[in-house]
C-alpha cells in the first residue's frame, strides 16, 4: 500500500503513530546518552551510549517515513518544534534520574517497543514494515541486555533492587502510554491489532518475569494525556539542550 | 553488583567468512553474559565482524619461557627461510630454460 492510497482519517492517524513512535526514540536517545562518560563501568557506558546512538537511528528512519508521507524535512521535524509539540509517551517525559530509573525505563519502553514491532511488522503501509523489519533486529540486542540489566539489578542486594523497585513504582503509569490510542489503523491493515491489545501481550509476555524477580505490576489503566500537549520542566530542559546548537543558527548548513 | 568480582576477557573476532579468528583486545565484566554484550559493543557493533569468541583470561593457558621460546642456539635450520628462497631461484632457473619467464609481480 503506498501514500497515495491511504484516505486522509487513515493518512492523519499513520502519520500521528510515526510521529509519536519517532519521538519516543529520539526522546529516549537523547535521556540515554545522558549516562556517556558517568555510567556505572566503562564498558558499560560505551554499551549505552551505543543503544541511545541506535534509537536516535531508529528516530531518523521514522521521521524519514513521516517526511516521505506528509512532506517537510526531518532534521526540521526532529529539531525543529516547540516542546508541546512533541508526541513521545509520558515515560519519556522523566529524567534520566539514577542507573536503576534509567535501567527500569528502558527496560519498559524497549518491552512496549517490542509488542509495537510486532504488531507492525507485516504492516500493510510497506515502507514502515520495511523500517520496522531493521528496527526489530536491533532491538533484539537492546532486549537481552536490559533483561540482564533488571535481573541483576533486582538480585543484586538490597540498594540496587530498591531503587529499581522504586522506579518501576514511580514509571509504570507513564509506561502503559507507550500504548495507548489510534485504533483506526487496524482496519486499513497497518497495524496488526488495536494498540490496547498489544499493551496486553506485552504485560502478559512480562508477568512471569516480574513475578519472578518480585518487581511491582503495573497498574490498570494508562493515566490521561499520554502524549502531550502538557510537558514536564525536564524534558523542557532536554529540549533546551538538543535544539541549542540548532537555535543558535537554524539557517547554518552542516 | 555485590559478590561479582570483575573479570577480564579476551576476544577474538573473524572479519569475514572463512577468515581466521584474531585477538582483537580485552574488556572488564562481572560475567560471561554481559562480556557477551560488552564484546559485542567493543569489536562488532559496526558491523566488522561475523564471529566473536570471549575467553576468561584465567582459560588461556600462558607460556612465556625464555627457555622454550628463545633457545640460546642457532635456530635458523629449522626456518623454512632458506629452502624457500633456494626453491625460489631453481624455480626461476627451470622457467628460464624453459622460456617461460614471469616478471615477478
Amino acid at each position: 500500500m503506498s501514500a497515495q492510497a491511504l484516505d486522509a482519517p487513515v493518512r492523519a492517524a499513520l502519520a500521528g503513530l510515526l510521529l509519536a513512535m519517532a519521538d519516543d526514540e529520539f526522546v529516549l536517545g537523547f535521556w540515554d546518552s545522558e549516562w556517556t562518560g558517568i555510567a556505572p563501568l566503562l564498558e558499560e557506558d560505551v554499551a549505552f551510549a551505543s543503544l541511545a546512538q541506535d534509537e536516535i537511528g531508529h528516530a531518523q528512519a521514522l521521521y524519514q517515513l513521516l517526511a516521505d508521507l506528509e512532506g517537510g524535512d526531518p532534521d526540521e521535524l526532529a529539531f525543529g518544534r516547540r516542546p508541546e509539540e512533541y508526541r513521545h509517551a509520558r515515560l519519556l517525559d522523566h529524567p534520566r534520574t539514577d542507573w536503576a530509573f534509567s535501567v527500569a525505563r528502558r527496560f519498559l519502553y524497549d518491552t512496549a517497543d517490542a509488542a509495537r514491532l510486532d504488531a507492525l511488522a507485516a504492516s500493510a503501509y510497506e515502507p514502515l514494515a520495511g523500517v520496522v523489519a531493521k528496527m526489530r533486529r536491533e532491538e533484539t540486542y537492546h532486549l537481552l541486555h536490559m533483561h540482564a540489566w533488571v535481573e541483576r539489578l533486582a538480585t543484586g542486594g538490597q540498594e540496587p533492587r530498591a531503587r529499581l523497585v522504586a522506579a518501576m513504582e514511580r514509571l509504570w503509569p507513564d509506561a502503559l502510554c507507550v500504548l495507548a490510542g489510534v485504533d483506526l489503523l487496524v482496519e486499513a491493515g497497518v497495524l496488526a491489532e488495536p494498540l490496547a491489545a498489544v499493551r496486553r501481550r506485552w504485560l502478559a509476555g512480562l508477568a512471569p518475569e516480574l513475578e519472578r524477580l518480585g518487581l511491582p505490576s503495573p497498574p490498570a489503566t494508562p493515566p490521561a494525556g499520554c502524549r502531550g500537549p502538557d510537558r514536564s520542566d525536564d524534558f523542557r530542559w532536554l529540549w533546551e539542550q538538543f535544539t541549542m546548537v540548532r537555535r543558535s543558527d537554524p539557517e547554518a548548513v552542516w | 553488583m555485590p559478590g561479582q568480582p570483575m573479570q577480564v576477557y579476551e576476544v577474538f573476532r573473524r572479519e569475514r567468512e572463512g577468515g581466521p579468528m584474531q585477538h582483537a583486545g580485552n574488556l572488564l565484566a562481572p560475567d560471561p553474559e554481559l562480556a557477551t554484550h560488552y564484546a559485542r559493543e567493543f569489536y562488532g557493533r559496526r558491523q566488522e565482524s561475523v564471529r566473536l569468541w570471549i575467553v576468561p583470561r584465567a582459560a588461556i593457558v600462558d607460556l612465556d619461557d625464555p627457555d622454550l621460546l628463545q633457545p640460546p642456539f642457532d635456530r635458523s635450520f629449522k626456518k623454512p627461510v632458506g629452502y624457500s628462497t633456494e626453491i625460489k631461484a631453481k624455480l626461476a632457473q627451470a622457467r628460464s630454460r624453459a622460456g617461460t619467464e614471469q616478471v615477478e609481480p
